[in-house]
């Protein structure tokens, strides 16, 4: 397929690419070089080693905690067991240095799993403690199993790679090894599992609803950031030839994390570049060495407070503002394909809810409610305010559970299924307060929406182009490349609908798509539902605003106190007294209104 | 049967200890919704403050006492300020993070001004303690729990039975329910560091005559005690108590009967199995349903 | 001329990026019930939280007796006069009935505990009811019995105006007509009340006057029977035109 949009536009992304690849090549191969020949007094050397293998350590942790927004305050065990695994691998058990690496790799990565598969069900302070616990209970072993271990003496005569024993190629090997790691993480960030990462940690919630398995996601980056512990680790046991416990406590752990936290977690360069200078800054700040942990401590606060994303971050909102993002030029974006030909047909109703019941402790928020939505229709849910809608939305989403009641989705029971397999069957949905990825750009939100399960889209070029498309569909395909947060309201909400076509859904539930819109943004938004209903698409949309209900909608359900009380074309409905009186309040004849 | 009494006498003093710091978590916790990570240092820094004041400046017990409660006092005033203040409305990692570093400034901070070496504090009571039956009741323990059950009476009291600890309590259940009645939450929330600080400074007062006063005595009974509270129940008052001495007890017998080095591996232990079967902990996390 | 209890002068509010209100200027006197109505998401809310602090206008002023209040903290707005019986009720759920009620007032300026025991005692005799389960916690009470315990902690600051914010949201309509009826007997003590309300109806049935919000803006403004039969207002809730009831 020849399309100069997409030419154009590659074209002067391959050539960058090409480019900037080349000089990364060249500079690390200059690098490599330098430090591999140079003849380093032992002190340089000492400090090198540390820097680099800390830094592949590090960049650890910005997968965990830059990419998928994890604590993870045990990285100085995970860097332990591999030099651990290095040390004993070497000196006990006589192995050749790359299985011992190998072994302790391996070892950590393992924990990692393990510890992930335990842990990620609980967030925030409880993964905290998790990870301490392992942390502390780790130090505690590696201490005391002296049999093993050899205790608080640590373990000396580590062994190294025969072709790189002395310390030039070592470092050089160290060097090379931060390259390679720092490119893949870099690289991570532009996958599938990248911006699973990403999306997780910005809006676990509606990660989930758009198709990504959050769980998954999260313990492969915990496993990834143990992995890279361990092999920092590994090296710097090799480099070092000496290692002992204490090099391995929550101390240590605390060190990495601010390294991470300094550069700015969510970039790799920024994570080596904050290593390199914690590590050089005691050495330039010799004179204030009593106090300078201190300083430490009071920096990390410091950072917190004004840089939250560390000097990197700092940096790229600073350039932003220098050379603000241009709109695309896009010329002509092949035409979106939405519609699944060729479906079910003997099946007329799309989603079939048959008494669907959901009780919060003593409230029926949704009362046995049954609703069929025919194939190809625009299906308002209207109710007036704590009538359920949004529950039952939650309940078709799969964020709530039901208390009882079936689902049928096109003819499979999904009343049990999460909501990222509801997506996988071609469920989409958007939010009432929009829930959109606040730290991707625009394209790359409606990326993750075409890698939904059971899209077939392909990668690279090819997402990138049905991305552009949807965004088209919706008008702001040349501004694919912008922040969302910078964005207003109605555009925001806009994206948040490019995202759910991108996955080519059969169903799309909109909630209160119109909520926060003036009225020429309402006009809009109604010419792009009757646009969509021309391409075979299947929605449910629950709103406030009659007047867009009526101008879309082919047929009505309304909730009050979680039951349905009127289903019907939307001229019968709007009329019905029971719903009148429902939003009016009841309508007495006797009653003139007056106290 | 009398080395478990003497066992049990010497894991609730010492789970005392813990009861108090995680008290004092908790408290910080409910009112901010963050997990103070220096709260193990208010310890650190009441026992400082007690050798620096007996030791270095040969004052009169009770009068360090007093001067330090008053400094840990200042002291959370301070932090709230400083720490928590700025960062009131950010999410919980960069508060958490925050507050690590605050720990890495205080302990080092104190490194720089008094040195590394541990000290020890002598017991300021003439009788070493006494014995009933085979059990032998250590002076400086019997203080600790005895402290210990005054200072969870006061709370009671305060929290329960006095005007203002209702609007603390309010305010911890919904700051802006309390704002719009008229409490003012950040005087709530400042009192709350306050007390805080000085439970903190407190349990470190207590403890200074049992365990080597060091730099990082803070950091461990902090981790302890943020695993109590876990165990009793994260955000709930009474569990943070319970987990305190529960842990303080495992622990003992654990070094007892197992093994003495692993010791402070018991605690952790215990956490972990919690954190996979029972993460709501013993009194589990009330009120909870939202729709 | 008599001066406006409350009065707001063309407020202008936003979340974020998200227009709430726009230009809205309207008055309540003393001593009178007003209701506000309108579509969710009209701007009703946003209002009553404008008015007690809790969202600061970009343009415009609140007005209480003259004296200015708006971009004032919540706390001395309450201490103005101003009680906010906000939506979905918020009783405090670690606290019993007596201690939610007894907080309403205790930071009324110049309260005394004499006046806090006998107002509550007061609050009693409104709403008989919960005496009876004055020691159950704020999570155990069902909707209709936080709402009555909401209005009672309300009036406990003898405010100058209460604002009660959908009092019906979420309660059956029996428990509906109990709470109107007691709103009804506030304002034949005198307590000036704005009250916003989805359900038009029961608004109406109590209030002296009313306005109409619509996406921020007011639309209509009038006695009870004039909007009641105004088909404009039926078609703010509801769309379209036809729609006799």
């Amino acid at each position: 397929m020849s399309d100069r949009a997409s030419r154009t536009a590659s074209n002067a992304l391959s050539a960058g690419k090409v480019f900037g690849a080349g000089l990364y090549i060249a500079v690390a191969a200059a690098t490599i070089g330098f430090v591999t020949l140079t003849p380093f007094p032992a002190y340089t050397l000492n400090l090198l080693m540390q820097a680099s293998t800390y830094a592949i350590a590090v960049l650890g942790l910005t997968i965990v905690l830059g990419y998928s927004g994890q604590i993870n305050l045990a990285q100085a065990a995970f860097f332990g067991i591999g030099a651990y695994g290095v040390a004993l691998g070497t000196t006990t058990f006589g192995l050749p240095f790359w299985v011992a690496l190998l072994t302790g790799v391996a070892a950590a990565s393992m924990a990692g799993a393990v510890l992930g598969l335990m842990s990620l069900r609980l967030g925030g302070h409880y993964l905290a403690m998790v990870t301490i616990s392992f942390q502390t209970i780790l130090s505690l072993v590696l201490t005391n199993w002296i049999d093993f271990t050899k205790g608080p003496d640590g373990i000396s005569g580590i062994g190294r790679p025969t072709q790189f024993a002395k310390s030039g190629p070592y470092l050089g090997l160290c060097i090379a090894g931060l390259y390679l790691v720092g490119y893949l993480v870099w690289h991570l960030r532009r996958t599938r599992l990248g911006r699973a990462m990403q999306a997780t940690r910005d809006n676990e919630l509606a990660a989930g609803v758009v198709g990504v398995n959050t769980y998954l996601t999260k313990v492969t980056a915990f496993t990834l950031s143990a992995l890279l512990g361990g092999l920092g680790g590994g090296l710097f046991a090799g480099g070092f030839s000496y290692i002992s416990p204490d090099q391995f406590s929550f101390s240590e752990s605390v060190v990495f994390l601010t390294m991470a936290l300094l550069g700015g977690s969510r970039f790799p360069f920024g994570t080596v570049f904050g290593t390199g200078l914690l590590i050089m800054l005691p050495e330039w700040l010799r004179f204030l060495k009593t106090i300078y942990l201190a300083v430490y401590g009071g920096a990390v606060i410091l950072i917190m407070v004004f840089m939250p994303d560390g000097i990197m971050g700092f940096a790229v909102v600073i350039w932003r503002k220098i050379r603000p993002i241009k709109p695309l030029a896009t010329g002509d974006i092949p035409p979106l394909t939405l519609g699944h030909p060729g479906g079910r047909e003997e099946q007329p109703a799309t989603l079939k809810i048959s008494g669907l019941v959901k009780h919060f402790g003593g409230v029926k928020a949704v009362d046995e409610v049954d609703m069929q939505v025919e194939r190809n229709s625009v299906h308002a849910l209207i109710g007036p305010n704590g009538s359920g809608k949004t529950s039952l939305l939650n309940v078709l989403s799969g964020i709530y559970r039901p208390t009882a009641g079936r689902i049928d989705f096109d003819g499979e029971n999904i009343t049990h299924l999460k909501p990222y397999q509801r997506a996988g069957l071609g469920l989409g949905r958007t939010f009432q307060n929009i829930r959109l990825f606040t730290d991707m750009n625009v394209l790359d939100n409606v990326k993750i929406g075409a890698e939904r399960p059971g899209n077939a889209i392909g990668g690279g070029a090819a997402l990138e182009r049905h991305a552009l498309a949807a965004l088209e569909f919706v008008g702001l395909a040349n501004r694919a490349f912008e922040a969302v947060g910078s964005m207003s309201y109605g555009h925001q909400r806009l994206v948040e609908i490019a995202r759910a076509l991108a996955g080519n859904p059969k169903l799309l539930l909109l909630d209160e798509p119109g909520a926060g819109l003036n009225h020429a943004e309402k006009d809009g938004l109604v010419l792009l539902l009757e646009r969509l209903k021309g391409h075979g698409l299947t929605i449910v949309i629950v709103d406030h605003d009659m007047h867009l209900v009526e101008r879309v909608a082919d047929r009505i359900t309304v909730l009050n106190f979680g039951r349905h009380i009127a289903d019907g074309a939307p001229a019968d409905v709007l009329r019905n007294p029971d719903v009148v009186a429902a939003y009016l309040g009841k309508v007495d004849a006797n009653a003139a209104p007056r106290a | 049967m009398g080395t478990a009494l003497q066992l049990l006498f010497t894991g609730l003093g010492i789970g005392s200890i813990y009861a108090l710091v995680a008290l004092g978590f908790v408290l910080i916790y409910r009112a901010t919704n963050v997990v103070n990570f220096a709260q193990g240092d208010f310890a650190m820094l009441g026992a400082f403050s007690m050798t620096v004041l007996t030791i270095n400046l040969g004052m009169h017990y009770w009068l360090s006492i007093l001067i330090t409660i008053t400094a840990m006092a200042i002291f959370g005033a301070l932090f709230n300020l400083g720490v928590y203040y700025p960062l009131r409305n950010r999410s919980f990692l960069p508060v958490i993070i925050s507050t690590i570093g605050a720990s890495i400034l205080l302990e080092n901070g104190v490194l720089a001004a008094y040195g590394p070496q541990p000290q020890s504090l002598p017991s300021v009571f003439e009788s070493q303690g006494f014995s009933i039956g085979t059990v032998f009741f250590d002076s400086q323990y019997v203080v600790i729990l005895v402290v210990t059950v005054i200072m969870v009476a006061f709370q009671y009291l305060l929290f329960e039975r006095t005007l203002l600890g209702k609007k603390m309590q309010a305010t911890s259940q919904d700051k802006e329910m309390a704002s719009m009645l008229g409490i003012p939450v950040a005087l709530m929330i400042m009192i709350t560091f306050i007390y805080s600080s000085i439970l903190g400074g407190l349990a470190g007062v207590l403890v200074a005559p049992i365990l080597f006063v060091s730099v990082g005595m803070g950091s461990s009974i902090a981790l302890k005690a943020f695993a109590a509270s876990i165990i009793g129940g994260f955000g709930d008052v009474t569990g943070a108590v319970v987990g305190g001495l529960a842990l303080g007890v495992v622990e003992t017998f654990g070094a007892a009967y197992i093994s003495v080095p692993y010791k402070d591996a018991f605690g952790f232990l215990v956490l972990l199995v919690f954190l996979l079967f029972r993460p709501q902990g013993i009194f589990g996390e009330r009120i909870a349903e939202k729709a | 001329m008599q001066m406006r209890l409350l009065e707001l002068d063309q407020i202008t509010a936003a979340y974020g990026k998200v227009a709430a209100l726009d230009g809205l200027s309207f008055h309540i006197d003393e001593g009178e019930i007003v209701a506000l109505l309108g579509a969710n998401g009209a701007g009703k809310s946003t209002t009553l939280r404008v008015i007690s602090g809790l969202l600061k206008p970009r343009v415009g002023t609140v007005r209480l007796l003259g004296h200015t209040i708006s971009g004032h903290s919540p706390e001395s707005i309450f201490r103005l006069g101003v009680a906010h019986v906000p939506e979905r009720r918020r009783v405090f759920p670690g606290l019993t009935v007596r201690e939610n009620i007894i907080l309403g007032g205790a930071n009324r300026p110049g309260s005394t505990r004499v006046e806090l025991q006998s107002d509550t005692e007061r609050m009693f005799g409104i709403f008989p009811e919960l005496r009876s389960f004055e020691n159950a916690l704020g999570w155990m009470l069902s909707g209709g019995q936080q709402q009555m315990v909401a209005i009672a902690r309300g009036l406990m600051s003898r405010p100058k105006i209460l604002l009660l914010d959908e009092p019906s949201l979420g309660l059956g309509p029996l428990v509906v007509q109990q709470v109107y009826k007691v709103i009804a007997d506030i304002r034949r003590n005198g307590t000036t009340v704005l009250l916003v309300e989805q359900n038009a109806n029961m608004a109406l049935s109590v209030a002296d006057r009313g306005y109409v919000l619509e996406t921020g803006h007011l639309v209509m403004q009038g006695k009870p029977d004039e909007l009641w039969d105004n088909e404009d207002v039926r078609a703010a809730y509801l769309g379209g035109r036809a729609n006799q009831a």
